[in-house]
């Protein structure tokens, strides 16, 4: 006889948890009845972590299915729009330096690679401006939809920045109301195990034992279910991103009338950098940094300085990073979603999309027996394995294309045994050939397309050899897609709004569902 | 620039009402109770409002700005939308206002707004029944877009034509009821729909889409002439 697997338990209610939860309550919801369960169990008393203020798109498809409102997203989640991300002082650290990592893809992107034409032209425009409106829509102040536009939709790609201490709580709300995920406030006192060496259930102080078919490992560092108990170790990855500080503070607006970012500032410092992140009631502010480089309190001078005279009075809570992640992500049946996984420097907000395509992954190739769960599980750690090294090659490629030799911090970033393989081998090839649609990102639901690499590589200067002869065949498309583009971008700039005044109007009227 | 003021004898006791202009917009809004004579003629679709993003009804005259394929009142077998009839006036409150500079209003052309007594002339009579019949309606539909909603029927519709002149217009932002969803429905909800007397609304929006091809045929009629 087999094993079904029908008993999902999740320890932990952050954002990682419930947003798991979601995923798979949705995905699985007609299953409810016939003994398929979603338990989640969250300590009163852990205090949520909350990074991650920054999304993906991914969220918004993501949320759709899940079937909340992004209305309500807005009103209960000091939500706000996000277009991208500029990079200030990242290549020369001069004035004049920055650079846009947009949402939108290029012009045509997917019938033609624009950037052997734009090098090949070097007429002065900046890559995101020749390719994509976005970074002018940021520039403006302006939001990537209108009120006409229906919810989840989008005139410009986008995702959000939000409050992660309210986001949770509002995936908590719909899951117990809608998606009959029942919610547990315990706290685990012992986790025991099966003869196999299988987990079997919790021991809670306030609700008894809690038996399981399948784990989720939701408790943030503390890795109780796969660290702790299972023992899988952490590997480290601190040799290749140096950054292992953050120091945060959240900062009021002048007035209420203040324009919002409709992007994720990235500003580069002397051993680290900052995030500024605009919500609707407040912006929040960070310095992110190498303890190695720099000491706490230089760094907290460089966050002060940075805020200016906004940051009297304001204190900066510390927060440690471990750059990294778990050896193994699914062990026997338990599987480690959000931080317990492992975490990265929020350079490219990629904590909240990892748990949303892990829970995806976990709804879509749920087990329907224990026999078949290791050979889930085994799918899942090489696709897991796969997107953490990815994002750990995208993160450092941030570093390795910086022409500042300013500090120490810049100048380790560039030896090169700080710089993975496979990295190194793509910056060679893409000194010949542009990054594009179809060569190396093969993979489903790859974290960061080829687009992206684009905008960072060329953002920052970085030039891939041109043989003019090769461009003829799509010179006439390339010319028409570089046109198309100057015309889209001043239709959008004349028609989309002030991101503000967009979310006033969402709280007050709604977005329509259609 | 409107000048906007409440309705008042002793202000406005000198003023004449004229005719409504002629001139009528490519998309007027209508409600509720003017869909049945609204589709003898015209497609009826929703849009959005630009300032709240909300649904509202209205019926397609012409296929960009200026253009009135459907002629005069008569010609539209008499169907003369609400909003057209009261021109110039407004309801602020629960008092009339009107657009002091709005050419309906003139001091020596059309009938007079009030007689000796300040009494509402036969005109102004008309036009506080047509902004009753307005408020009234709007409230209806109201209700029936935020049936329609709850069950989610709303779907959006691209209109994309092509002109014996070689001219392609495409209509973006406009919606329909889904018959999909409409037939999905299970009997307790298609029961509702029905009393609360939206499924005939539907049907009757669903029904005038074919008009748009008889629409197109008048376009085409108009360039061969012109």
């Amino acid at each position: 006889m087999v094993q079904a697997v029908k008993r999902i338990v999740i320890v932990g209610g952050g954002t990682a948890g419930w947003l798991t939860a979601g995923v798979i309550a949705a995905k699985h919801r007609g299953r409810m009845g016939a003994g398929f369960s979603v338990t989640l169990v969250e300590s009163p008393n852990t205090p949520i972590i909350g990074v991650g203020e920054g999304t993906w798109p991914t969220l918004r498809s993501t949320l759709a299915r899940i079937g909340v409102s992004e209305t309500e997203l807005f009103r209960q989640c000091e939500a706000a729009f996000k277009q991208g991300a500029r990079f200030t002082g990242w290549t020369t650290g001069a004035a004049d330096d920055f650079y846009y990592h947009p949402l939108m893809l290029p012009q045509s992107f997917g019938q033609l690679n624009l950037v052997p034409h734009w090098l090949a032209r070097d007429d002065g425009r900046s890559f995101c401006d020749a390719v994509s409106p976005q970074g002018r829509l940021c520039d403006d102040g302006l939001a990537p939809k209108t009120i006409a536009t229906a919810e989840f939709e989008a005139v410009a790609n986008y995702s959000y920045h939000l409050d992660a201490g309210k986001f949770a709580p509002f995936l908590q709300r719909h899951c117990c109301e809608k998606l009959g995920v029942r919610h547990v406030l315990a706290d685990v006192r012992r986790v025991n195990l099966a003869e196999n060496g299988d987990l079997r259930s919790l021991d809670t102080v306030q609700a008894g034992e809690i038996e399981g078919d399948l784990f989720v490992d939701c408790t943030g560092f503390k890795a109780l279910l796969i660290g702790e108990t299972l023992g899988v170790p952490f590997k480290e990855c601190g040799d290749v991103l140096f950054c292992d500080r953050a120091l945060a503070v959240q900062v009021p607006y002048a007035n209420d009338a203040a324009p919002i970012a409709s992007q994720t500032n990235s500003i580069a410092q002397s051993s680290g950098w900052i995030w500024d992140i605009g919500l609707p009631a407040r912006r929040g502010v960070g310095h992110v940094y190498s303890s190695r480089h720099i000491s706490d309190d230089e760094a907290e001078r460089e966050l002060r300085a940075y805020i200016g005279p906004a940051a009297a009075g304001l204190s900066a809570r510390k927060i440690p990073i471990r750059s990294g992640h778990r050896e193994t992500f699914w062990k026997r049946n338990c599987v480690a979603v959000g931080l317990a996984a492992g975490f990265l420097e929020p350079l490219e907000a990629s904590a909240i999309v990892l748990i949303e395509l892990s829970a995806k992954l976990i709804a879509e190739q749920m087990p329907v027996c224990r026999e078949v769960m290791d050979l889930i599980a085994a799918r899942f750690n090489a696709t897991t394995h796969y997107r953490w090294g990815r994002i750990i090659d995208f993160l450092k490629l941030h570093y390795v294309l910086t022409k500042r030799t300013d500090s120490a911090f810049w100048r380790d970033n560039l030896l090169p045994e700080t710089i993975p393989d496979r990295l190194n081998d793509l910056l060679l090839l893409w000194s010949h050939q542009s990054p594009w649609f179809h060569d190396e990102f093969d993979r489903v639901e790859e974290v960061f397309p080829a687009a992206s690499y684009q905008y960072v590589l060329y953002g920052m200067g970085f030039r891939t050899q041109v043989e003019p002869s090769a461009l003829d065949g799509d010179a006439k498309n390339a010319e028409r897609a570089l046109r198309e583009n100057v015309i889209q971008t001043e239709r959008l700039r004349a028609g989309l709004p002030r991101h503000r005044d967009l979310i006033r109007k969402i709280v007050e009227h709604g977005m329509q569902a259609v | 620039m409107p000048t906007i003021e409440l309705l008042d004898p002793r202000a406005h006791g000198h003023l004449r009402l004229r005719a409504a202009a002629a001139e009528v917009p490519h998309f007027v809004q209508i409600v509720a109770a003017e869909f049945a004579s609204a589709a003898a003629c015209c497609p009826i679709l929703f849009t959005k409002e630009n300032v709240t993003g909300a649904f509202f009804a209205g019926a397609i005259f012409g296929f960009k700005p200026g253009e009135n394929l459907l002629g005069s009142v008569e010609e539209r077998s008499g169907f003369n939308p609400l909003i057209l009839q009261r021109e110039g006036f407004f309801i602020s409150e629960q008092n009339i206002a009107i657009d002091r500079e709005h050419a309906r209003f003139s001091e020596t052309e059309g009938e007079p707004l009030f007689d000796g007594a300040q009494q509402p002339g036969e005109g102004l009579r008309a036009i506080q029944r047509t902004l009753g019949n307005i408020h009234q309606g709007l409230e209806q539909t109201k209700a029936f877009i935020a049936a329609l909603l709850e069950l989610k029927l709303i779907e959006s519709i691209d209109i994309a034509l092509t002109f014996e002149d070689g001219e392609r217009v495409t209509l973006q932002g406009l919606y329909t009821v889904s018959l999909d969803r409409l037939r999905d429905l299970d009997d307790a909800a298609a029961l509702r729909l029905f009393r609360a007397g939206h499924l005939q609304l539907a049907y009757t929006m669903v029904g005038s889409l074919k008009q748009m091809p008889r629409l197109a045929r008048l376009r085409n009629q108009r360039a061969r002439c012109s």
